[in-house]
């Protein structure tokens, strides 16, 4: 196994934390790269790489809290591990199959943050922030696939033009 | 190694599902230090490099921001500045009106050019001030360097100022040290000239000419001109004199009425 495509995936993480999720987030709705990639690793790797990539994200994505830092390594091996479970009994030829175990994960992961953080209002918490990043996410995500499926190519895209 | 290569698939498998477990567990009820150390260490490999890479961003915004708030300031200042530049030379302008000593028998209201006409050199002026400050037709008009021109015609609260440059106005005037007289004009084409002015009459170049009061508009003493050049044609009564106006008209702003006392 290369370690070096996961290292890149951890630092884009760290990117997307530290400089781009204030970029990219609407309404305060940001973008949950970790959680994608978790999942993403889930769907096209085996159980041993996304069982420690979830971990490993879990640190780095807690690391400006070392309290937190197990809860997130935890949950996040934890869901790339009920991920790759689930995917075994999906179709993946099918983009809402995919869709749908990435808008599912990606709503765990959500839950389990606001859990994790102890927010004193779950239910809006859940309403405003977890639900709507999750629709974000899975917006992002079904582009990412109609790329990587070579749905859209950027020939297709020109051509509109 | 035998023990190792005689795991199965599932053995590694729990291996690896107790490892992050454990793993997990300790992170979490490990103690401070660890915690920290762990931490310390992401921190210093993934997240300095991109603070530091923000940090710069922002500060480059930061200056770009200031930048157009200084230019900004800079160009509102500049602003002020030309008022208060404006405001000194006003000021200075009326202390020099305050030692002006004005002829007798006159007491001066204050006027402000509010509009001027003539193409090239004005020729008439319009004042702020009319026939309810008193201003009547035909009442001398003055500014501290002489003689500026004479009331036309006089509206409620402003009043035409015909200046010496209109070819129509005439003007009395005596050279003042040879007190010879002569009558000033000023003609497009030759700028202001000392008429009717005999040829062997004294006058030099450099001397001052002033109003001599003959004709009952202007009174006498105040300066016209300082005569600039001298033509003494032959077999000609006449003198040409070249006048250089002690007024100039093209920067007139700030202009007294004349007003008799005995029509206060």
């Amino acid at each position: 196994m290369r370690v070096v495509p996961f290292l890149i995936y951890l630092i884009l993480i760290v990117f997307h934390q530290v400089i781009f999720r204030d970029l990219s987030s609407i309404y305060n709705v940001s973008f949950n790269l970790a959680g994608f990639f978790i999942l993403c690793i889930a769907l096209y790797k085996d159980e041993f790489v996304v069982l420690w990539f979830g971990f490993a994200a879990g640190i780095v994505v807690s690391a400006g809290d070392p309290q937190q830092m197990g809860w997130f390594s935890l949950m996040f091996a934890f869901i790339g591990f009920i991920a790759f479970h689930v995917r075994g009994r999906l179709n993946l030829e099918s983009m809402s199959a995919k869709l749908g175990l990435i808008a599912g994960g990606i709503f765990l992961c959500n839950i389990g943050e606001i859990i994790i953080n102890g927010s004193d209002n779950f239910i809006f918490q859940t309403v405003y922030t977890a639900l709507p990043s999750t629709i974000y996410t899975s917006v992002v995500a079904w582009l990412f696939f109609l790329f990587k499926e070579k749905r859209i190519t950027t020939e297709k895209f020109k051509s509109l033009f | 190694m035998n023990l190792l290569s005689n795991l199965s698939y599932s053995n590694w498998r729990g291996i690896h599902i107790a490892l992050v477990i454990v793993l997990s567990l300790i992170l979490l009820f490990a103690g401070s230090s660890i915690k920290l150390m762990v931490s310390d260490t992401i921190v210093d490999v993934f997240y300095i490099p991109f603070y530091t890479l923000r940090a710069y961003v922002e500060e480059v915004s930061n200056v770009n921001d200031r930048n157009q708030n200084l230019a900004a300031e800079l160009a509102e200042t500049a602003l002020e500045l030309s008022f208060h530049r404006e405001f000194a030379r006003e000021n200075e302008r009326l202390r020099q009106i305050l030692d002006f000593e004005h002829p007798t028998g006159y007491r001066l209201l204050q006027a402000k050019v509010i509009s001027i006409t003539g193409s090239g050199v004005p020729i008439s002026a319009v004042i702020n001030c009319g026939l309810d400050d008193s201003v009547m037709v035909n009442m001398p008009v003055i500014n501290r360097f002489g003689l500026v021109g004479r009331v036309e015609s006089a509206m409620l609260d402003n009043a035409e100022v015909q200046l010496l440059t209109d070819p129509r106005n005439r003007v009395a005037v005596r050279v003042a040290s040879s007190r010879e007289m002569g009558i000033v004009r000023h003609l497009p084409s030759e700028g202001m000239l000392l008429t009717a002015f005999p040829n062997q009459g004294k006058v030099a170049v450099g001397d001052t000419v002033v109003s001599s009061g003959l004709g009952g508009i202007y009174p006498p003493g105040v300066q016209v001109g300082i005569v600039s050049g001298i033509i003494r044609p032959e077999n000609q009564p006449d003198a040409i004199v070249h006048l250089q106006p002690v007024v100039n008209f093209r920067s007139i702003e700030q202009l007294f009425v004349l007003i008799p006392e005995d029509k206060q």
